[in-house]
């Protein structure tokens, strides 16, 4: 038994773990989808960008990521909210604001919102 | 007990929360001047809301007292008012319609254009699109007072007046006489009836 149990007097069945364990999110965490939330989309022209990862350091919900195979970064539609943060900090001007309605893909479809 | 008409409004999130609720409450205020037993208020669930993220407001109509008044979601609506089109990417916003519903969406683009969007458009009996913002001349009106507060400059003075204005096109539960009666922007109620492209599916 550890140390506080005994020191505190907890009764059995009050006592809890310290702490608590949650499922790891890993990159993505499925309870959590805010892509249904978007308005407008920020749109990469990869001519411009620098990979600076500006926008990967910005985005509240991580979704630029750089694919250090091909070299560019890869946007994460089912978690991007719209919010236009990485098109304000992006330094080079590569990303642009388009609406949602403009494109036929990232549909991320609930039933009840999150 | 008497049928109860159900509407739903979706709206987004701070942006539109109060345009969302006069557009409930235009609905419910309207049917009220033709001596209708009413209800009008926001999900619960959705408060405090958050920007962006969307919200839904409800109204019911009955010829006779509503008994359920105290159940505060609308789990069949057969009316789904949306104030910002692409939250039809976001939500399955005919969630819990019965078969010959309506939808009556605020939006610039063809009915074609929004019906792709719409996965379980069979519910439909009818789609009104109607470009409320450029009637209203404004997407989304400062926000100010709350359910149940005054609301001091009168309600329905941005999008929901004309977005309400064209759902009478499709519905006899409240009539457009009684919603330009309630409305600030009485204009814009007309208007929105005038503008709104009705398609039967
Ligand atoms: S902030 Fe702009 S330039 Fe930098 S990596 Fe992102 S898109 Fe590219
Ligand atoms: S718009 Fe917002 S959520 Fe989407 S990628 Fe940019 S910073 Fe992230």
């Amino acid at each position: 038994m550890p140390k506080y149990t005994v020191k505190f007097k907890i009764p059995k069945h009050l006592q809890v773990p310290m702490g608590a364990v949650i499922p790891s999110p890993k990159t993505e965490n499925e309870g959590m989808i805010t892509g249904n939330w978007r308005i407008v989309r920020p749109v990469i022209d990869h001519e411009k960008c620098t990979t600076c990862l500006n926008c990967y350091i910005f985005c509240p919900d991580a979704c630029w990521q750089l694919n250090e195979k091909t070299e560019k970064m890869e946007w994460n539609a089912k978690y991007c909210k719209g919010c236009r943060i990485c098109i304000n900090e992006c330094p080079a001007d590569a990303l642009t604001a388009e609406e949602e309605l403009n494109f036929p893909d990232g549909v991320v479809r609930l039933d009840v919102p999150f | 007990m008497a049928k109860i008409f159900e509407v739903t409004i979706w709206a987004t999130g701070v942006l539109q929360d109060m345009e969302g609720r006069h557009a409930s409450l235009l609905i419910a205020n309207a049917a009220d001047k033709a001596g209708k037993f009413v209800q009008a208020w926001d999900n619960y669930a959705d408060l405090p809301d958050r920007v962006n993220v969307p919200l839904r407001k409800y109204a019911r109509i009955s010829d006779e007292e509503i008994e359920m008044r105290y159940e505060y979601e609308n789990e069949h609506p057969e009316m789904v008012i949306i104030m910002q089109d692409a939250i039809i990417k976001g939500m399955n916003v005919l969630w819990g319609m019965p078969k010959g519903g309506v939808l009556v969406i605020n939006t610039k683009r063809s009915v074609d254009d929004i019906l792709k969007f719409i996965p379980n458009k069979d519910l439909l009996s009818k789609i009104v699109t109607v470009d409320a913002n450029s009637i209203a001349k404004v997407a989304d009106i400062d926000f100010m007072g709350g359910e149940g507060g005054v609301e001091v400059v009168g309600i329905g003075a941005g999008p929901s007046a004309p977005l309400v204005g064209a759902a009478c096109k499709v519905t006899d539960a409240f009539s457009l006489e009684n919603v330009v009666a309630v409305a600030a922007n009485k204009d814009g109620v007309k208007k929105g009836y005038e503008q709104a492209v009705v398609t039967n599916l």
